[in-house]
């Protein structure tokens, strides 16, 4: 009797604990949401907590007609795409051979490309190879150095390593190239893999600040991150034509952007979490 | 006979060496669809990974962009020393090494009791729901991490000073409050990495054999003997591997968070080698100085790795090599 009874208070204790965990995650997202959607009264005056009071949508109507959003807007979904399709097609054509046990001076390769992963030199050098390379204010900067993670590399090359061989072998036999093989039966059979390291790619792109900040000078040319963190952290002179402007609180503008900048994130997230735990895990086990 | 018999051995030698050299262009032309797949991830590799670690040079170099990295002047150790014998060094060895350690011992333990706690809940949507919730902030970029950070802390509207207020209390100003920025970075990173790190325990747990469990219920053990004696045991090898793989990053402080948050009232705690390192070099184009204090800072991140690793052998453990 007095057991059984711990035992539930423990699971109570337990339960209540991860649903703070959880409230503490997703509260700070759905406070913004609602200042963003809240009239400016009860914004100032400190009265929303949860839910929008005196829901509009005037923060958000601003946002999209200032020409920098929506631009840097359109510049990252460039960018994420056109990397994220890079990313892959560069990660599984170089999977692929490394994947094969006879593949020529493999065991070289694959030690040349694991040391990488230990030796970090730091951004000062990759600045300068980039730069030498002329890719600084291109948006090939933002794709081609990066253009292949390790640890993604080595996932995926142990996925096709547990892949049937009898495939690969019965194509050969008939006559099949290895381009062939790779492009109409092993990327299609690796799906849910090249699911699982697209996912890090395109959040990696997508949240990237730091690489477009330094690489671009063009203001015209910034991604959403590099645009919102001018706004949020630094107030820079675009307040002035964002906020001063209009009725509106500067905490509704900020924060309809970023829910904005957290939308196809956000929409993407329930559905992602199995490739997501994935590719976490897999990464572990390599680890 | 003698000369013969070297003549012999030489003629052998050559010939096994010949068929080599020809079993391995045999290999190459058998693989040579494999090979031409692969020359993009090599070209990658060395231009892109190899090619920094040949820049380095310029750390004992006046590297100039106009001369190049082969052509600019060989200056020796002349950054090195400038760097040591400056007195940012201390300033920033103390700030980079504080906040790593900070972050690395109050911020492991989370992720590890978080998935004892997932693991402990026997109701599968609830476990589900609260795991998913947990892991969201890794979703999020570290710009809107930080805004909402310093949405959060606001003297003026932010939600922490109007509790404080609430009761009574001053606003503070945590921002540009020099106690409060390592512990806002230490409990800001906790909170964004603890679900995601979470996911690498939980699948530890999940490889550990339930006959074990079961064993263990029919010799009476409740849930801490079981958590105690078969869930921490069974996740020791994850758990020593991530140990060693955040000590060798613990220097490695995230440059974006610093970047984000700290402030010229701050700089005296938060300065860290990686802002120091992007601010002479990127800003104030001081390419050579910047990259000698990334090769100390990579250096340093190597002997702790390897330091480690050692350790973890020592008392027993699997190291990563």
């Amino acid at each position: 009797m007095v057991r059984r009874s711990r035992f539930s208070v423990f699971s109570m204790i337990n339960g209540l604990l991860l649903i703070c965990v959880a409230v503490s995650t997703i509260y700070p997202i759905l406070y913004i949401t609602a200042i963003s959607l809240s009239e400016t009264a009860y914004v100032v005056q400190g009265k929303v907590w949860f839910w929008p009071k005196g829901f509009n949508i005037d923060a958000y109507q601003q946002v999209l007609s200032n020409s920098k959003i929506p631009r840097a807007y359109l510049n990252t979904i460039l960018y994420t795409s056109l990397g994220t399709f890079t990313n892959l097609l560069m990660t599984a054509i170089a999977a692929y051979p490394l994947s094969q046990r006879t593949f020529f001076g493999r065991k070289y390769f694959m030690m040349m490309i694991v040391l990488t992963m230990f030796l970090n030199p730091g951004i000062i050098p990759h600045y300068v190879i980039v730069q030498k390379l002329g890719l600084i204010n291109t948006f090939w900067a933002l794709v081609i150095p990066n253009a292949i993670w390790t640890f993604e590399l080595i996932i995926l090359k142990t996925f096709y390593e547990n892949m049937s061989t009898q495939i690969r072998e019965a194509a050969l036999i008939d006559g099949a190239s290895e381009y062939r093989i790779l492009f109409h039966i092993v990327i299609p059979l690796s799906k849910p893999a090249l699911a699982s390291i697209g996912l890090f790619y395109f959040m990696g792109h997508w949240n990237s600040f730091f690489i477009p900040m330094i690489y671009l000078n063009d203001q015209t040319m910034y991604p959403l991150q590099v645009v919102l963190r001018d706004m949020l952290i630094f107030n820079e002179g675009n307040n002035a034509s964002l906020v001063d402007a209009s009725a509106l609180a500067p905490q509704a503008l900020k924060n309809a952007t970023i829910v904005l900048s957290m939308i196809p994130v956000l929409m993407i997230y329930p559905f992602a979490q199995k490739y997501f735990a994935k590719g976490v895990m897999l990464g572990s086990e390599k680890g | 006979m003698p000369s013969a018999n070297s003549e012999t051995a030489k003629s052998e030698v050559n010939m096994a060496e010949t068929s080599r050299f020809k079993a391995m262009l045999k290999h190459i032309r058998k693989d040579r669809q494999l090979l031409i797949l692969f020359i993009p991830c090599l070209v990658f590799y060395i231009i892109f990974r190899y090619g920094p670690l040949y820049g380095l040079i310029i750390a004992f170099k006046d590297y100039s962009v106009y001369l190049g990295i082969l052509d600019s002047e060989w200056v020796g150790f002349k950054h090195f020393e400038k760097f040591f014998t400056g007195r940012d060094f201390w300033l920033l060895f103390r700030n980079t090494l504080l906040l790593g350690f900070y972050t690395l011992v109050f911020g492991f333990p989370f992720p590890i009791l978080l998935a004892l706690m997932f693991n402990e809940v026997k109701t599968r949507w609830f476990k589900k729901a609260v795991q998913t919730a947990s892991y969201l902030p890794a979703f999020l970029s570290v710009v809107i991490i930080c805004s909402m950070i310093i949405d959060f802390l606001s003297p003026t509207n932010g939600m922490i000073n109007k509790v404080i207020q609430a009761f009574g209390g001053e606003p503070i100003y945590f921002l540009i409050e020099k106690s409060w920025f390592r512990p806002i970075y230490v409990i800001s990173e906790i909170w964004a990495t603890m679900g995601y790190e979470a996911i690498i325990y939980l699948a530890a747990i999940a490889a550990i054999n339930p006959t074990l469990y079961e064993a263990a219920k029919v010799d009476g053990a409740n849930r801490f003997h079981m958590i105690r004696h078969i869930t921490l045991p069974g996740i020791l090898p994850a758990v020593i591997v991530m140990f060693i793989l955040k000590t060798g990053s613990m220097i490695r402080v995230g440059y974006e968070k610093v970047l984000l948050l700290y402030n010229a009232m701050t700089y005296e705690v938060a300065d860290v080698f990686s802002t120091f390192v992007y601010r002479k070099g990127l800003l104030e184009s001081n390419y050579s100085y910047a990259a000698a204090v990334g090769l100390f800072e990579a250096l340093v991140a190597m002997i702790m790795l390897l330091t480690a690793n050692v350790i973890s052998r020592r008392m027993g453990g699997k190291g990563l090599w």
